[in-house]
């Protein structure tokens, strides 16, 4: 059912090689963009087609292209952000890994646009492999005219290189990416001033995520009007989805978002229900930073409505009782995963992570973590579970980048929804540690369709 | 030039003008007492320092005249510039306080709390923060982290356990010398100030790193335990410095000089010389001038600031306005009591050194019959 305009030719044989892609009606946008239409015209299409930052936070791309800064004589640049180090999420991965053509296509496109002569990729290190692919990739466009100067005798000017990062995950925070760029330490800038103002090198800088880098070859294919008639709401065009978890084909999955969280969960389609016929427990839909969510208010939101995979959807009911579209890494937990334990495995993640800079984050992810592993192990108290919703509190909003927020967000949304897992721990000590899951009747028996 | 036009926020109810560009802490400076939000990383000296501590925080309630909005997080004063008609909530905002003691407590929870044997102890800002702005209990159960202590080259010794992160020293080393050796390993809960594999530092200015640090991480190695800072009388002096402006502040006891360290001003931050130039001294003047007569000494410190050194009477003292005749209307001052005869623990015949255990009542009570 579902409309795939990214991963459409993904399983073409041979697709990752410059002949068969081009063969396929690739580098088609550039082609349209350069020879008859102006930058101006194609961030229109941008903006028209309703495109929302595919990295975690939403933001529409066309506006954030306007707000790029023009000043005479400075370059501008466009960073593709390929750090992809949340857990939970690998799409960007696949995309650049099946398809390195359709994001060097995106590149030059979205360059004409901004007006950059250079773009960088900053690829998470442990992606190693796929470096090759990509200045494989570069090499054959550079070969073929589609890279260089003077591209399709159009005077347009364009280079791409690729840089490995180093494994943080800070680094996929955009202004720690661009420090890490410039060969400093990874450790996010304070804004204002933006990057759209002052960004790589103190010039005027547009960050974006692969896949949103990507989308913007369809759009500029097909119109952008076309483009916003796929999804709904303010959740146009398609997304990807990376799923794992319990489930029977975990995979990349490219939805159009107008689908339901149940059929996402159940069709085979996608991922093709819960191994075993265990009963779904609770969610986290975005990524390990989004909110966690029980298994009733994953399907169905807080005021009866079929939740749908779309960002609206996911976020209604704020966090009380809703969660995020995140970077689309969805993790499915069955009857049989403990909360707790998630959680530990999250602060833990996310301790590690923090770049020290500011206090609450820096002490705060590592008191959690601490905490959570007193509670794993049986050795918690009563009063530790409002501690630590004291101190994920004192984190959020308190620090100089979002990660002291997706540190504090998964810690308090399991107190909120999973709370008597918690005391459950902390009463049974010894039980807890023998069996490896908490408490099952979070899995509301639900309707599994035919 | 015309005359630029300022900028009119208010703090705490305060209205203060100040010019375009300024941040809320520095235009709370200008009002100055309690309305000033406490600052651990930032230092008006040091390019792109602040925004890390979180100490600063404060609610800002009105955006500015042309945008009245609130600001829905808590920002960072220090790298907030004010707008016209701003409107900000410091020590009368709950939600500034609440935020803030929590800072405190992150702060203090891998700290050793080593004051007896710290060597910044009564001039440690990390003190006054927690004396200021924090609750009295910790909340904390598990080990401290600690790290083992370095020398930085012969004159400084770096204590990392009691860091708090705050990169004063680090833009210090960045932007007073012409080598990047001195900077962050690591990251998280578990990074550390640390040099290029352990290496010296030499430079003419190193020493500056001392003053900046806000808490006992970066110590004199020259005066490490050989006085506590209460103890010592500040004074300022100078001499004629080739390499820096020369100006000083001595911590005697007697003729000896202790310690030299730059001059500061009333938030602890290195101030301008009297010539207009900065106010970083060299470690000539720091480490190897510690002869009173190597110093033209200029008489004492003005000693201001809240911490304990200023019970060393270097204060202006101020003759009390009214007499305790007068407030004791007419009657003439006596012993209010006569101490021996009240105190149970200065009679003569009981020899403290000679109890076994605390002494309580008991055992004054027992001996005196
Ligand atoms: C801690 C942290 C990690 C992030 N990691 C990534 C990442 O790996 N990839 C990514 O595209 N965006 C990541 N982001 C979001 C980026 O800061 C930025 O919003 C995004 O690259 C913008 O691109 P978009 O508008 O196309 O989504 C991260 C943000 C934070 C705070
Ligand atoms: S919130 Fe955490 S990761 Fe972000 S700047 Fe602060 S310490 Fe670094
Ligand atoms: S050593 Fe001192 S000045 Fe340097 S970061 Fe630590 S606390 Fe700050
Ligand atoms: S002084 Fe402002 S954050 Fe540290």
């Amino acid at each position: 059912m579902g409309r795939k305009i990214l991963l459409d030719k993904a399983h073409v044989p041979g697709i990752r090689s410059y002949d068969v892609y081009r063969r396929e009606g690739g580098y088609r946008s550039v082609e349209k963009a350069l020879r008859t239409m102006s930058p101006d015209a194609v961030v229109e299409e941008v903006k028209k087609s309703g495109l929302r930052g595919r990295g975690g936070a939403g933001f529409p791309t066309g506006m954030k292209w306007s707000f790029l800064a023009k000043p005479e004589g400075i370059p501008r640049y466009l960073v593709v952000n390929a750090d992809e180090s949340e857990p939970g999420t690998f799409k960007d991965r696949y995309l650049m890994e099946f398809l390195p053509h359709l994001l060097i296509e995106g590149i030059i496109t979205s360059c004409f646009a901004l007006g950059s002569k250079v773009s960088y990729i900053y690829i998470r290190g442990e992606y190693a492999w796929i470096v090759s692919i990509l200045e494989h990739a570069i090499e054959e466009a550079r070969h073929n005219g589609w890279l260089g100067t003077n591209i399709l005798g159009t005077g347009f000017d364009c280079e791409i290189y690729v840089q490995r990062g180093a494994g943080a995950y800070i680094c996929g925070e955009e202004t720690a990416l661009l420090e890490s760029l410039e060969g400093k330490r990874g450790n996010p800038r304070i804004k204002p001033p933006f990057p759209a103002v002052k960004g790589l090198w103190d010039s005027p800088t547009v960050v974006n995520n692969v896949e949103t880098i990507a989308a913007v070859v369809p759009i500029i294919n097909e119109g952008g009007d076309e483009y916003a008639k796929i999804g709904v709401g303010k959740s146009t065009g398609t997304k990807l989805i990376s799923a794992c978890g319990n489930i029977n084909k975990p995979g990349v999955f490219e939805i159009d978002m107008t689908i339901s969280v149940e059929e996402f969960i159940y069709s085979d389609e996608y991922c093709g229900g819960i191994p075993g016929g265990k009963k779904l427990k609770a969610c986290i839909p975005g990524g390990s930073s989004v909110p966690i969510l029980p298994a009733n208010l994953l399907l169905k939101t807080a005021k009866g409505d079929t939740r749908i995979m779309n960002y609206e959807s996911l976020s209604d009911g704020g966090f009380a009782t809703g969660s995020m579209m995140g970077s689309g890494g969805f993790i499915v937990l069955d009857e049989d995963q403990c909360v707790v334990k998630n959680t530990y495995t999250l602060a833990r993640f996310y301790r590690h992570e923090s770049c020290g800079q500011c206090s609450p984050c820096r002490e705060g992810t590592g008191w959690m973590e601490r905490i959570l592993l007193n509670i794993d192990q049986g050795k918690g108290k009563m009063s530790d579970i409002d501690l630590l919703w004291d101190i994920q509190s004192k984190i959020e909003g308190n620090t100089i980048c979002p990660l002291g927020d997706a540190a504090a967000w998964p810690v308090a949304a399991a107190i909120r929804h999973f709370r008597d897992e918690f005391e459950w721990h902390i009463l049974h000590p010894d039980e807890c540690t023998k069996r490896n899951y908490g408490l099952a009747h979070y899995a509301d028996p639900i309707h599994i369709p035919a | 030039m015309s005359e630029q036009q300022l900028f009119k926020v208010t703090i705490d109810n305060i209205t203060v003008e100040v010019a375009p560009g300024t941040t809320i802490l520095n235009a709370a400076r200008q009002i100055g007492g309690e309305v000033t939000p406490p600052a651990m990383c930032y230092y008006s000296k040091l390019k792109d320092s602040g925004g890390k501590c979180r100490t600063c925080l404060v609610e800002v309630s009105k955006g500015s005249e042309k945008d009245p909005r609130p600001m829905p997080k808590l920002v960072a004063s220090c790298r907030t510039t004010v707008m016209d008609g701003m409107e900000v909530k410091n020590i009368t905002s709950p939600r500034v306080i609440d935020a803030r003691a929590g800072v405190v407590e992150f702060l203090l929870i891998n700290h050793p709390l080593d004051c007896p044997i710290c060597d910044q102890a009564g001039e440690c800002h990390l003190q006054d923060l927690g004396y200021e702005h924090g609750k009295e209990e910790t909340r904390y159960e598990f080990q401290r982290r600690s790290f083992h202590k370095v020398d930085l080259g012969e004159y400084i010794q770096l204590h990392m356990t009691r860091c708090i992160l705050c990169y004063r020293c680090v833009y210090t080393a960045d932007q007073l010398t012409d080598s990047r050796e001195h900077g962050v390993l690591d990251r998280g809960d578990h990074a550390q100030i640390a040099t290029m594999i352990q290496k010296n530092l030499k430079n003419d200015f190193i020493g500056n790193v001392i003053d900046v640090c806000p808490v006992g991480a970066l110590t004199d190695k020259t005066f490490r335990f050989k006085n506590r800072v209460w103890f010592t009388k500040p004074m300022d002096a100078h001499r004629d410095c080739s390499k820096c402006c020369g100006e000083v502040q001595l911590w005697m006891r007697g003729d000896e000089v202790y310690r030299v360290t730059a001059r500061k001003d009333e938030w602890g931050e290195v101030k301008e010389s009297s010539k207009g130039s900065t106010g970083w001294i060299c470690n000539d003047c720091r480490f190897d001038k510690k002869h009173a007569s190597d110093w033209i000494i200029e008489g004492p410190t003005n000693v201001s600031r809240h911490s304990v050194i200023s019970a060393n009477h270097y204060q202006k003292l101020e003759q009390p306005k009214e007499t305790v005749t007068e407030v004791m209307n007419g009657i003439e001052p006596r012993l209010f009591m006569n101490i021996h005869d009240v105190s149970e623990v200065n009679q003569q015949h009981v020899q403290l050194s000679l109890i076994d255990g605390p002494a309580t009542g008991k055992v004054f009570n027992k001996n005196a019959d």
